[in-house]
């Protein structure tokens, strides 16, 4: 097997494009799904049992179903509910956020959860809200908590973002089957993509793992 | 259910008329289990009132019903005339008139130590954060910490973290302090400087509630003691009675369960007094 880079080097603005898709279509939906998350966790832990109820049933669906399942009945039936169509990277965003805002939904709540209940009684002892008092007090020390299952999610994410490809967002899997079709160099061009992906998900992962060492005694209560 | 204890009468430390404080018949369940069987007894202004009593006699309830932490299904609580639960009362600006203190101290870890101080005034006084890290690090200078204020919690011994939850009450200048077993988590060695830190605060006049085991401490600092079993109190009076001769013979067990036989003990070196100005507490480390 011969192999000849030339491709690559030729196609490089190419496989860039793809690579800034992946990383904001992924940065999007982890920021989607984040926000779904510490909701969706605060909600089930402190909002009482109705709410608990309906954010459980989320989750539970969405655990049930292939993400790609998902991804594609967002892109092409969501739009039939909404009466509007949705371009393929506002799709993706939507489809792996909400994907995503399950597992962080859950995450949360078990770190919410394990803050033990003193550490409300004193904040509310001081006269804070509840909601000041999971702000400011109780979810910083979840957070902290629960960054390596976090930064797991957070790694998935970026990976999972390969599944847009489907729907034709012109993320780096995306590219690079187009690439490898117009040059028949798949085995560089996918090796590449495999590669890529590998540098921004593994130092992602151990950044976090940094993170985390430097702020556990933090989160410890 | 209504097992009132008759209070004697005792010697007025403010000049206030009313009790500060006052716990009337209340009663608080857990499932078939009363935690609080009719309460009854008052806080005077700038009184030290010690509670005292086994192991799940209800004392911790109590304290917690006092700043409605807990809500209670009989009886009142009155704060300075106002009835703690009723459904119009602001719960948030009652309980920060009262400080609280916990056993396990319960800072807030991911805080520093001059954080932890001030986020009660920032957050619920909205003070600038400029002026609540004044008045925290004057807090901490005064428990003789001001040189662990970038520290975080958890590189403090449990004395040192203690003094730092005292603080952390006192910085929004309540008019209550509920100590909840303050020295129960400590190490020997570090329960005097605790110890010391209440003792000035008490000096200076500061209405305390102390759930505490330190027959010591309640002898010498308290002005009233409360005796509880089983959700009840069973005897209430001045140090001297309670402790010399007690009425009852539950507290009589109690006291020499704790090792306490009525004798006078002889001045223990647990309380050290302090420098003027201070609280802090010398230490030989
Ligand atoms: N949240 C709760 N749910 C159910 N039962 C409770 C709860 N809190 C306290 N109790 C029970 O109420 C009773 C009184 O408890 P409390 O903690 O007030 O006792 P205590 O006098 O503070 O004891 P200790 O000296 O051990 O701290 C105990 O039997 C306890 O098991
Ligand atoms: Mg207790």
């Amino acid at each position: 097997m011969d192999i000849d880079v030339s491709p690559l080097i030729l196609n490089w603005q190419f496989i860039l494009t793809g690579l800034g898709f992946t990383i904001s279509l992924s940065l999007l939906s982890i920021i989607l799904g984040a926000a779904i998350g510490i909701f969706g966790g605060v909600a089930r832990t402190y909002g009482g049992p109705l709410l608990d109820t309906i954010v459980g049933v989320y989750v539970d669906l969405v655990r049930s179903i292939p993400v790609l399942a998902i991804l594609v009945w967002t892109y092409f039936a969501f739009p039939l509910v909404i009466g509007e169509s949705l371009t393929p990277f506002t799709g993706g965003v939507l489809a792996l956020g909400v994907h995503l805002g399950a597992y962080i939904t859950e995450t949360i709540r078990a770190g919410l959860t394990s803050v033990r209940p003193g550490q409300m009684r004193a904040a509310l002892a001081l006269g804070m809200s509840r909601t000041q008092a999971i702000r400011t007090i109780i979810l910083p020390q979840a957070v902290i908590r629960m960054l390596p299952p976090l930064g797991s999610l957070i790694v998935i994410a970026v990976k999972d973002s390969a599944i847009a490809s489907v729907i034709a967002v012109p993320e780096l899997l995306r590219q690079s089957q187009v690439l490898a079709g117009k040059t028949f160099r798949p085995f560089e061009i996918y090796t590449s993509a495999m590669l890529i992906y590998f540098l921004i998900c593994y130092p992602t992962a151990r950044m976090i793992d940094r993170i985390y060492r430097n702020l556990a005694p933090l989160g410890a209560s | 259910m209504s097992i009132r204890t008759e209070t004697p009468t005792r010697p007025r430390i403010g000049s206030d008329a009313a009790p500060i404080l006052s716990f009337d018949n209340v009663c608080k369940r857990y499932g078939s289990l009363d935690a609080l069987a009719g309460v009854t007894f008052q806080v005077n202004r700038g009184e030290v009132v010690c509670l005292i009593g086994p192991s799940g006699s209800g004392k911790s309830t109590l304290l917690r019903c006092a700043n409605a932490l807990e809500s209670i299904d009989s009886g009142r609580v009155l704060m300075d005339g106002r009835d703690v639960h009723d459904r119009r009362t602001d719960a948030r600006n009652l309980r920060r008139r009262m400080g609280m203190v916990f056993q396990n101290f319960e800072l807030f870890p991911h805080l520093t130590v001059l954080r932890n101080v001030a986020v009660g005034p920032t957050t619920v006084l909205r003070m600038p954060a400029a002026g609540a890290a004044a008045r925290a690090m004057e807090l901490l200078r005064k428990v003789g910490l001001g040189d662990k204020a970038a520290q975080y919690p958890a590189a403090l011994s449990g004395g040192q973290q203690q003094r730092v939850a005292i603080a952390r009450a006192l910085a929004m200048q309540p008019d209550v302090m509920l100590f909840d077993e303050p020295t129960s988590a400590l190490d020997p060695e570090t329960i005097g400087e605790v110890l010391s830190v209440m003792k000035r605060l008490a000096d200076e006049g500061m209405t305390m509630v102390v759930v505490t085991h330190e027959m010591d401490f309640a002898k010498r600092v308290g002005n009233w003691i409360v005796v509880f079993d089983h959700g009840k109190v069973v005897e209430q009076g001045p140090p001297r009675q309670v402790f010399e001769e007690p009425t009852i013979q539950r507290t009589r067990d109690f006291l020499s369960h704790l090792g306490w036989h009525g004798e006078s003990l002889a001045a223990s070196d647990l309380l050290v007094p302090a420098p003027s100005g201070s609280y802090e507490h010398r230490t030989s480390d």
